[in-house]
């Protein structure tokens, strides 16, 4: 291993230690790859020559605490990303939660919101809307903000509307949302269904107790060992029969709950918990 | 499957890269001593087909990655669209949603730099036909940690922009037509320090 490697690797365990000791969030468990990467471009963003460079601002620039917690966890969401688990949800999952009078749903690491806007929308349509609370939780405080805004980051684009249609979409997808200053905002009537918090999955416990719970695309940027901790928070969260969906590309088959759940469709990775 | 991996092929291409890399699969014999892994642009955030396409062709288990997957020999290993792959250790990859790179996501040069960083000279980087930059940057870390860094001749890429901003990084000991590159890959010393001097 060469040694600008090397040494770039100890800088980013150093670093994981002082966020841990001055702001008190634990990134131990995150992959390292991805993190690297993250921290690399991050410190070339902001002008500074070596990542250590990061740890006397921790430990004396209160303000920065958060911020580099913030700018090192930002992650981005799509309005219907992967249809085919709308579709599938839609026609496996929905029917049976329409059994039941309330139905919690928890978005885990919703990041920006377009995720969990989706869900809303989708909902609606089934006439399922009017009985569910949907919690948005994040720990980037940053995205939480702009989640709970119901602002789009970028206005509907020509993509969004075929994903939306291919979704299982039956309406105008730009119909959920008004404009204004240039900006497009989810109508009002959905956001008030979705209940946005924060919430740490490596740090923090159970969050509800919950008919579906959504986690896609988050623990990717986990190691094996906190994937299936966070896997064992997630299942711990699902009712008895109710449903837990990760990532399209994520795999909990080797994780410790996989026997305890049902596949209900491989290809978008909608689980239902079996009933003990 | 616990054998102790030698090297890792790593294949990247764009733009006119699709034949190549069929006819670079196609010729590795079912024991192929490596894991290949590879990365194609593609203009879709999901498309099967690239997956799918090459499965038909290769004697050897053809596999779309999946976060986490461990790295094993007698497999290729295809990033999926729309994500990026990175190799996570020498044990497993990882994949990440973070923003594309040179517009491209899988970008090449995410999954060279990773790959370099974890394998350092047992990385053997292909890069492909395409029509933009990616893959440079990270070849060039490949060679740097001591890998070798194979180049598609220009004149045999249906677009040589990729291959060329390679060369003009001056990556440019091994540029190879695609016939030359499957002798390259089947002759292979299996012993990654015996080699190391021909670089």
């Amino acid at each position: 291993m060469n040694s600008k490697v090397d040494i770039e690797t100890r800088e980013v365990n150093l670093l994981v230690e002082a966020i841990k000791v001055f702001s008190g969030y634990d990134l131990s468990g995150y992959a390292k790859s991805s993190l690297k990467r993250r921290v690399k471009a991050y410190i070339d963003s902001v002008g500074l020559k070596s990542i250590s460079e990061l740890i006397p601002l921790l430990a004396h620039n209160e303000n920065y605490r958060q911020k580099l917690i913030n700018d090192l966890t930002v992650n981005v969401s799509d309005l219907f990303r992967h249809p085919h688990s709308y579709l599938k949800m839609n026609e496996l999952v929905f029917p049976y939660l329409s059994s039941f009078p309330r139905i919690n749903i928890w978005v885990a690491g919703c990041a920006s919101g377009e995720e969990v806007y989706s869900i809303a929308i989708i909902l609606k349509e089934f006439g399922l809307l009017n009985r569910a609370k949907i919690y948005a939780t994040d720990i980037n405080t940053e995205t939480l903000e702009q989640a709970k805004s119901g602002v789009l980051r970028k206005n509907l684009q020509r993509e969004d509307a075929m994903r939306y249609q291919m979704s299982g979409g039956a309406d105008s997808l730009s119909r959920y949302f008004s404009t204004g200053y240039g900006k497009q905002k989810l109508s009002q009537s959905l956001l008030d269904h979705i209940h946005f918090t924060s919430h740490n999955l490596v740090q923090d416990s159970v969050f509800c107790s919950c008919e579906l719970v959504l986690c896609r695309n988050v623990m990717i940027y986990f190691d094996f060992d906190l994937q299936n901790r966070v896997l064992d928070l997630l299942f711990d969260s699902v009712v008895n029969n109710g449903y837990l969906v990760i990532g399209a590309k994520e795999s909990l088959d080797t994780s410790r709950i996989f026997r305890s759940l049902k596949v209900i469709d491989d290809e978008s990775r909608i689980y239902q918990r079996k009933a003990t | 499957m616990n054998q102790p991996i030698g090297r890792v092929v790593l294949i990247g291409g764009s733009a006119g890269s699709i034949k190549t890399v069929h006819q670079i699969i196609t010729s590795l014999p079912a024991d192929y001593c490596f894991p290949v892994i590879i990365a194609i642009h593609c203009a879709f955030d999901s498309d099967p087909n690239i997956t799918r396409n090459l499965r038909d062709k290769s004697p050897l288990n053809v596999i779309e990655v999946t976060d986490k997957l461990k790295i094993t020999l007698g497999s290729i290993f295809v990033a999926p669209c729309g994500y990026h792959l990175l190799i996570e250790n020498v044990t497993n990859f990882s994949l990440s949603l973070d923003e594309k790179v040179n517009f491209c996501r899988p970008s090449i040069d995410v999954l060279f730099s990773s790959a370099a960083e974890v394998f350092g000279a047992r990385c053997v980087g292909i890069l492909l036909s395409g029509a933009n930059k990616d893959g440079a940057d990270g070849l060039l870390d490949i060679v740097q940690a001591g890998g070798f860094g194979v180049v598609q001749s220009p004149e045999s890429s249906l677009v040589s922009a990729m291959p060329q901003a390679a060369i003009d990084l001056g990556i440019d000991k091994r540029i190879l037509d695609p016939e030359e590159i499957v002798l390259f890959l089947n002759s292979l010393s299996k012993k990654v320090d015996s080699d190391q001097a021909n670089n």
